[in-house]
């Protein structure tokens, strides 16, 4: 088994008392950014990019994925006992998980959820990691007409098929290839929408996009309602054993299996995160609840605070972090905004995820792949007994919290350029991410495409210049047609299920307009 | 992260202003994002057409990623401004409302669902221009001093207005919480990660 000898050398690297400690803070940072509600792993993970520069790079993924990764275990956390979801993954977890800490089962509801995100987490990475081979073959296939067509694959699948809006994902997504597009062309010398400005020559870096959109924007935006704003909601108390009953068990362990059926295959996938799967694992329970109370098995519990609708969506969130290390990793391809904001760093560091990156830095790959399953295991001990004290991350008063984000954000863009010119950047930024939120104008197709833009260009070009001007080559071959075709069922689906639902709102609601879409 | 708030089942809904005053802009100041959109669109498309090719290259130049990508900007605004006159977002009780109903009967479902039953329409949300200003200003006077200043002075006056701005009201507490601060930073990444912050007046000092 050549994978588990890799993997060895991998757990022997990941196990040195530094890359443990890096991985300790990436849970730990995780864990809390997870929990706090507004604040998510891309930010965190965007902060940290500058700041990690002078790390030695394996330390440096280590604690990025473990952001990453914490940041799906602690987004539960607030939605179980306060109804506030952490993040968008753990809205489906809301629903039915504050039901039961209502009922007083706050405590098997967090279990719950802290058990399904570890085996989300572990059964992905072992994923990645024995199929490793399997992805690298197929990404070493691809020509420029096939990565061209996946980068169009992550452009649409973004901004055209999870935005809300298909205008507004779209918007979102030429705005990110105009920022992309700043600089001097390598391929040609052009300078290109740079003013004359000769701090632009090199482009606008990522890190002052990144903070910029997710974290001063964050900043503007709670600042424009923050004084409108209620008192805050108050957590349940918790109580009672933490260790799940026989019949719970038997509830949740085939919903944490079923909600894995969701999140595996999606984490491949670029939708931006993990919300769809969460929300279908919710819907499936659902369903399945109804059908066994229509056969007389078990009354239908959902509503009222059923395990299984907490059980499912922990689960698929925290499986679709794994796989899209997976394709991060093996394809290169970045399927959320975290892992785009990864592929970036990876960049920085001068290494680009492709099937390249298993040979020459194995080394790095698998000491990140085997402290994946380290920091799993921190994550599962951290919040199975501690969750209700992570909750009190949220008595930390607003103003110091985002007055040090900004700090962060100011430092950390500053530092990566030593520029000041990246500040004034960085604030234009900021305004557009705070229109973009207020405007519901999704963030994440930006990332992507100020990512995957260079390259879909490059790709792009260089396919035609092979192809002397033929548009056609960029349709050859089975894995780009194959490619384009999933595209084009996915954004059908999508037009007619928005026309449906525009319909019947119009019918139901008749002298109401329809809603946009 | 967006549809977080919007669809938090306890948050509070602000701004119970009166509706009396609804004109026609009313939920659709979105217009003018639509306006700046196609404004950048144009902009972008005479760049690339003004745009200095040096005549090596082969094949597809530099030129054409541009214009397509500008073209499609001025189309996505256009659209987007003609979305928005034809359906303004809704105040936001309204939305308050809907959000109750939708929670009970539509808080999940399959795909088509999910994309659209969520989030059924757009709050037309309030800003609070004084806050985000003062935040702004912060920002700005960082940029502006942290050369001189350096950071430890300038870090802290930002921390202290953005914390301000926020709701702080204990002058002296709250400077003295922003210098604690960005004397921590200064610790941790100047001696400890090695990070090249400019020390400003304080440079003889330190």
């Amino acid at each position: 088994m050549d994978t588990l000898m890799l993997l060895g050398g991998g757990f022997a690297a990941a196990l040195t008392p530094e890359n443990l400690l890096w991985a300790f803070v990436g849970v730990v940072l995780g864990t809390a950014v997870g929990v706090l509600p507004g604040l998510g792993s891309a930010m965190a993970v965007a902060l940290l990019l500058p700041v990690t520069f002078k790390l030695d790079p394996t330390g440096a993924f280590i604690m990025f994925t473990a952001v990453y990764y914490g940041g799906l275990f602690g987004d539960s956390t607030t939605s179980i006992l306060m109804n506030t979801p952490g993040n968008s993954s753990a809205i489906a977890t809301a629903i039915e998980g504050h039901k039961m800490a209502k009922r007083g089962k706050a405590s098997q509801a967090l279990a719950t959820s802290a058990i399904g995100a570890f085996i989300g987490a572990v059964v992905s990475t072992a994923v990645v990691a024995f199929f490793s081979g399997v992805i690298i073959d197929i990404a070493l296939r691809f020509g420029p007409a096939e990565y061209f067509a996946l980068a169009v694959f992550a452009f649409v699948a973004t901004s055209a098929v999870v935005a809300q809006s298909m205008v507004r994902g779209l918007i979102a997504l030429t705005l990110g290839l105009g920022i992309a597009m700043v600089g001097i062309d390598a391929q040609s010398g052009a300078a290109r929408f740079t003013l004359g400005v000769p701090s632009l020559f090199e482009g606008i870096g990522i890190v002052t996009v990144t903070v910029g959109l997710l974290a001063l924007g964050e900043v503007l935006h709670v600042a424009s309602r923050i004084h409108r704003q209620g008192p805050d909601a108050q957590p349940i108390r918790t109580g009672g054993t933490l260790w799940l009953g026989r019949g719970d068990l038997r509830r949740a362990v085939p919903a944490w299996l079923r909600g894995l059926g969701f999140g595996l295959p999606f984490g491949t996938i670029p939708a931006g995160g993990s919300e769809i799967p969460t929300f279908l694992a919710y819907g499936t329970e659902r369903k399945l609840s109804q059908l066994r109370a229509r056969r007389g098995k078990r009354p239908d519990e959902f509503g009222k605070g059923a395990i299984e609708g907490v059980a499912a969506p922990e689960a698929a969130a925290s499986a679709t972090a794994g796989t899209a290390m997976g394709a991060l990793l093996g394809l290169g391809l970045p399927t959320s905004a975290t892992a785009a904001i990864m592929l970036a760093a990876f960049q920085q560091y001068g290494m680009q995820p492709g099937p390249l990156l298993f040979e020459r830095n194995a080394d790095l790959v698998w000491a990140l792949l085997a402290s994946l399953f380290i920091g799993s295991v921190m994550l599962l001990i951290l919040n199975l007994p501690f969750a209700p004290l992570w909750a009190k991350l949220l008595l930390i008063p607003k103003r110091y919290l985002y007055a040090g984000i900004t700090g962060f954000a100011v430092l950390g863009v500053y530092a990566s350029s030593y520029a000041i010119t990246d500040l004034w950047l960085l604030i234009l930024l900021g305004l557009l991410g705070f229109m973009m939120r207020r405007y519901a104008i999704p963030v994440a197709p930006v990332l992507i495409a100020v990512i995957l833009g260079p390259l879909a260009e490059t790709e792009l070009r260089r396919g035609l210049a092979i192809g002397q001007g033929d548009v056609g080559v960029m349709f050859t071959g089975p894995i780009t047609l194959g490619i384009y075709t999933v595209i084009l069922l996915a954004v059908g689906i999508v037009v007619v299920a928005r026309v449906r639902s525009a319909r019947r709102a119009t019918a139901s609601t008749a002298p109401e307009s329809t809603p946009t879409g | 992260m967006n549809r977080l708030r919007e669809s938090a089942p306890d948050a509070p809904v602000g701004g119970a202003t009166d509706h009396t005053s609804h004109s026609w802009w009313t939920g659709r100041s979105e217009i003018f994002v639509g306006l700046l959109v196609i404004g950048v669109g144009l902009f972008l498309t005479s760049q690339t057409l003004a745009m200095h090719v040096p005549d090596t290259s082969t094949g597809p130049g530099p030129q054409l990623f541009p214009g397509l990508v500008s073209g499609l900007m001025v189309v996505l605004g256009g659209l987007l401004v003609f979305q928005v006159v034809r359906t303004p977002a809704a105040p936001a009780e309204e939305q308050a409302q809907e959000q109750e109903q939708t929670d009970e009967t539509a808080s999940a479902g399959v795909v088509g669902e999910l994309v659209e039953g969520q989030e059924p329409r757009r709050t037309a949300t309030h800003s609070d221009w004084r806050t985000v200003g003062l935040v702004l200003a912060s920002v700005v006077a960082f940029a502006v001093l942290l050369q001189p200043l350096g950071w430890l002075l300038s870090g802290a006056l930002l921390f202290f207005g953005v914390s301000w701005a926020f709701g702080g009201r204990r002058p002296l507490f709250e400077a003295a919480v922003a210098l604690v601060y960005s004397a921590v930073v200064q610790l941790a990444f100047v001696a400890g990660l090695g990070l090249n912050l400019p020390s400003g007046i304080l440079g003889g000092v330190l």
